[in-house]
């Protein structure tokens, strides 16, 4: 009874997004299309829950086999690792729809609003059936469709020249990352009977070494490119900043996951662990992005790049994550790999629901402001108090504080990294716990980082005019937000309501495991934390106090303004000045006149950031296609008969390669 | 009997913190041969700003008034986490030290908040400050705190302060010396103490924490300053459970307790010499001195972590 429910939601979710809803989109012409389009949205996201809820009570998980529809072997199927990512989507879809439905009504016509809402549930579409594919076939239309129709949520806003060549490197990087993936899937053809996901596991054991670690690397760097693995990044604080911010929302919070997914799927469920050095190359790796994720989110002041960059920041803490769970895995340590792998799981989803609700709250910040430069802000805690909390939720969670979701997910790595102590080898033992230090200092930095972003938008005077005028956002935007607030509160104070799932899962992935006792422990000691420290406070509010609104001393001026505030860059300026060697500042003075300089009328400052590192990396490559392409257009003469030429000797070429194949 | 100690420990640690203050202040004006205040002096103080009024300005919201608040409740309960008279405490769990710094992190990120909300340049200024020095120093602190777990082979601070009573005094190893020498750097600069920060300055373009508290006023700047108190005492409390335990109770018995308590008084009494000390005799660094400060203690922490793994074979 329970199984064929779950079947009947899975397919009404599939269809609807998929197909019902782009279809009433298109078709109908009335207002109450597209109102029906939304309701259909959120119940298929409903649905999507209860399916993902479902397959964690109950086995066998719901399948959905297409291929008497499909020309390939098409099929989709919630098994455990699936059904949580089916959740993250879903659960974190719910909220950004409500959150979308005021938001693009605002300053948009009916025919564009359309286009955004078919492509929008196009996009949640694509991610869905990404997560739930069994077959290679699907997995690959799914991550094709998902970067197609991120792009087309990006270009429908508008398109500059700038824009236009953002969304061209996102679509290049993105293709490359494609290929890798392509690639993992065609090196098991030779020792698997198909691209059934059953026949891949199958094949994952019993092939050469070699081969296994061709797989494992070409995973590494297609998922990686997705997921924004520095250098891999470079389309992602171009592609994320530029989308409305709903999709911002989606493409941080859920697409990248969908690359965790999928690194997942192959590195522990296809491969069961890589070669030994793969958990220390991914924990480089991983360590290097947080490092500089966040040092570059930190030295931004536009609201929406900051947060892409974080996004980085955050995929460093969960391949950390991950790879300790290879590193334990090539041990044999099935516990420590649980425990890591969880850690990572758990930050993917705190994530998804953090960073979701701080690109929507940019999204609140830039529909009453018309602005996401942090150094035009200001004040708007007393103008905009309802968004405030949500963002402040978000700031707190993301910063890994006590008591709110990012916490829990980064005390179960750092007690992963702790447990490599007792591995046996000296290279984990001092590895492993050293890469505590990494992560104290990439949760250092997101603090101060998030400091300075609540601090400088949401509190002190307004910095501009319009920060000034900005006015408290509309009912749904604030629903959607406060819901994924609750969900980081509600994980932070209650973990062991999805921990004892995710443990679950992770005996699926990690044969052998039993069930940490750090999962249980952190679930027993929050709740006593947050009694103490809400008691604590309430108890502080409570007692009866005088209050006087009075001016702030102004060192003897007439009134303090705006302008005497620390604003954004200065509040980073130690930071960058002491990592000055990794942003390499472009400074420019000028003084005019030139020839006093001593008594210049007026001076101009500059600076900015330098990529030299990425330039170093990228430009060598770019130089070297575009010199390959320049020779291979002597091929082009534009002549009819020699391209005939060509379309005869690629006959002649075939057939005789036909012949010596036989 | 064992939770009455726990609580009392707990207690210890919040009502004693404003006197740990007052012996401080007091040694450090006789080393400057100064009369000086009473040990008594900050009790006194706080209960001046708890009858005063609070003094808001017209653009600051909701957190300028709760980020005290906060701060205080952040600092109670972490003062429950550090044993104080014998090997337990209120709040006990693995890995309860992250816990520790990253509550110590709840505190100051509300507090910097409260800052910001100020609306003038100094609050920026010292919450600017604040996030490079914290920011920096959180990695030294987990890293010396690591050592010391994996050297003990437990998780949560009473358990490591546990193992380390069964010791010997003259059994201390190298990981001991390099944890407690990167903590102690750690300590100073938490709680902006000289040669990072000077809490009593009145220039305020040298302030760090001071910066951050001058638009408070009454009972906010009362609770703050009971919660800078506690986090002094926390910390000087977990430097001697870490690293000098011995003299506290093995069983819990009212004699063995007091006992403890007296020889925790000692301590604390050394301990407060050794800062008046060294507060009177150094100078406070530049701020960009600062850094370098904390990369030493991280350096040290690293290398205690790497002796871990080298002592086991």
């Amino acid at each position: 009874m329970l199984i064929r429910l779950a079947g009947a939601a899975f397919i009404f979710l599939i269809t609807a997004l998929g197909g019902l809803v782009p279809l009433i989109l298109i078709i109908g012409r009335a207002k109450v299309a597209r109102r029906l389009a939304i309701v259909l949205i959120l119940a298929a996201n409903t649905a999507g829950c209860l399916v993902a809820v479902f397959s964690f009570l109950q086995e066998p998980a719901p399948r959905l086999v297409l291929h008497w529809v499909t020309p390939f072997y098409f099929s989709l199927a919630a098994d455990r690792l699936s059904a949580f990512f089916l959740l993250l989507v879903c659960a974190v879809a719910v909220p950004v729809t409500i959150f979308a439905v005021p938001y693009f009504d605002l300053h948009r016509s009916e025919q564009r609003r359309r286009w955004i809402w078919a492509f929008f549930s196009l996009f949640l579409f694509s991610m869905i059936v990404v997560v739930t594919a069994s077959s290679g076939f699907a997995f690959l239309a799914g991550w094709e469709l998902m970067t197609l129709v991120s792009a087309a949520l990006i270009l429908i806003e508008g398109d500059s020249p700038e824009r236009r060549h953002n969304v061209f490197i996102y679509l290049l990087m993105m293709h490359v990352g494609a290929a890798a993936v392509a690639a993992c899937f065609f090196l098991f053809l030779p020792y698997s009977h198909g691209l059934d996901f059953e026949a891949i596991r199958a094949a994952g054991a019993s092939m050469p070494g070699g081969i296994r670690t061709m797989v494992f690397l070409s995973a590494f760097v297609g998922f990686g490119a997705k997921a924004g693995i520095i250098p891999l990044h470079l389309w992602l604080p171009r592609a994320h900043p530029i989308a409305p911010s709903p999709v911002s929302a989606l493409m941080s919070g859920i697409m990248l996951k969908t690359a965790v997914y999928g690194f997942i799927r192959f590195a522990f469920d296809f491969l069961g662990g890589g070669p030994w050095w793969a958990g220390y190359v991914v924990l480089l790796v991983a360590a290097v992005t947080g490092l500089l994720g966040i040092l570059y989110a930190i030295a931004e002041h536009d609201l929406k790049r900051l947060l892409a960059y974080s996004s980085i920041e955050n995929i460093g803490i969960i391949f950390l994550g991950l790879g300790t769970s290879l590193i334990f895995l090539t041990h044999g340590a099935a516990l420590g790999a649980a425990l890591a792998l969880i850690g990572a799981l758990l930050h993917a989803f705190n994530h998804a629901l953090f960073k979701s609700l701080l690109f929507l709250g940019a999204g609140t910040i830039s529909t009453s402001t018309h602005s996401v430069d942090l150094n035009e802000l200001g004040g708007l805690q007393r103008r905009m108090p309802f968004t405030g909390v949500a963002v402040l939720v978000g700031c707190c969670s993301i910063a890994g504080l006590p008591l709110f979701n990012g916490f829990i997910s980064e005390w179960l790595i750092f007690r992963s990294f702790l447990a490599g102590s007792s591995l046996v080898g000296t290279k984990a033992q001092i590895i492993l716990p050293l890469m505590v230090g990494i992560l104290a200092l990439i949760g250092g930095l997101a603090a101060a980082c998030f400091v300075k972003t609540f601090g400088v938008a949401f509190l002190g005077r307004p910095r501009s005019a319009r920060a000034e005028r900005a006015e408290e956002a509309p009912f749904g935007m604030r629903v959607g937000m406060w819901l994924l607030g609750a969900g980081c509160v509600f994980i932070g104070i209650l973990p062991g309501f999805v921990l004892r799932p995710l443990v679950s899962l992770v005996q699926v992935l990690v044969p052998g495991a039993g069930v940490p006792e750090e999962t249980l422990s952190i679930a027993r000691i929050i709740p006593w934390i947050a009694a103490i420290v809400i008691g604590t406070s309430a108890v502080a509010v409570l007692i009866k106090r005088r209050e006087r609104i009075t001016r702030t001393w102004a060192c003897g001026l007439p009134e303090l303004s705006s302008r005497m505030q620390y604003t954004s860059t200065v509040f980073s300026k130690p930071i960058r000045f002491i990592f000055a060697q990794v942003y390499r500042p472009d400074r420019k003075v000028e003084r005019l006149p030139s020839d006093q300089p001593y008594f210049p009328v007026s001076v101009s400052y500059r600076s900015v950031r330098t990529t030299s590192y990425e330039r170093a990396l990228y430009r060598p490559f770019v130089e070297s296609v575009v010199s390959l392409a320049h020779r291979l257009r002597r091929l082009q003469t534009g002549n009819i008969q020699v391209y005939l030429l060509y379309v005869f000797l690629a006959l002649v070429s075939l057939l005789a390669l036909l012949r010596f194949e036989r | 009997m064992r939770i009455a100690a726990d609580i009392l420990q707990a207690l210890i640690l919040i009502l004693g913190a404003p006197l740990v203050r007052g012996i401080i202040a007091r040694l450090k004006s006789r080393l400057q041969r100064r009369r000086g205040a009473s040990i008594w002096r900050p009790y006194g103080e706080i209960l001046k700003l708890f009858r005063k009024e609070n003094l808001v300005a017209p653009t600051s919201s909701a957190v300028f008034r709760l980020a005290p608040v906060l701060l205080f409740s952040s600092m109670v309960s972490v003062a429950a986490f550090v044993p104080v008279v014998h090997a337990s405490a209120l709040l006990r769990s693995g890995g309860d030290f992250f816990l520790f710094v990253y509550l110590l992190a709840f505190g100051r990120f509300f507090l910097s908040l409260g800052a910001l909300d100020g609306g003038s340049a100094f609050g920026g200024m010292g919450a600017s400050r604040e996030a490079l020095v914290s920011s920096l120093a959180e990695a030294p602190f987990l890293l010396s705190l690591a050592a010391v777990a994996i050297l003990a082979s437990r998780a949560d601070i009473a358990g490591i302060v546990a193992w380390t009573l069964q010791q010997s005094v003259f059994n201390i190893s190298a990981v001991h010396i390099l944890a407690f020498t990167s903590l102690a750097m750690v300590t100073v600069a938490e709680t902006g103490r000289m040669p990072v920060d000077n809490p009593t300055t009145h220039l305020e373009l040298t302030m760090i924490h001071e910066g951050m508290v001058l638009e408070y006023s009454g009972p906010s700047l009362a609770l703050i300053e009971w919660s800078s108190a506690i986090k002094l005492h926390s910390m000087l409390a977990l430097l001697i459970a870490l690293f000098c335990p011995w003299g506290m109770a093995y069983r819990v018995s009212v004699w063995q307790l007091l006992l403890a308590l007296a020889v925790y008084c000692a301590k604390v009494t050394f301990l407060a010499i050794l800062v008046s000390v060294i507060e009177s005799s150094m100078a406070k660094l530049r701020m960009y001195l600062v850094p370098d400060f904390l990369g030493v203690a991280s350096a040290v922490g690293a290398l205690a972590v790497i002796f871990t793994a080298l002592a086991k074979r």
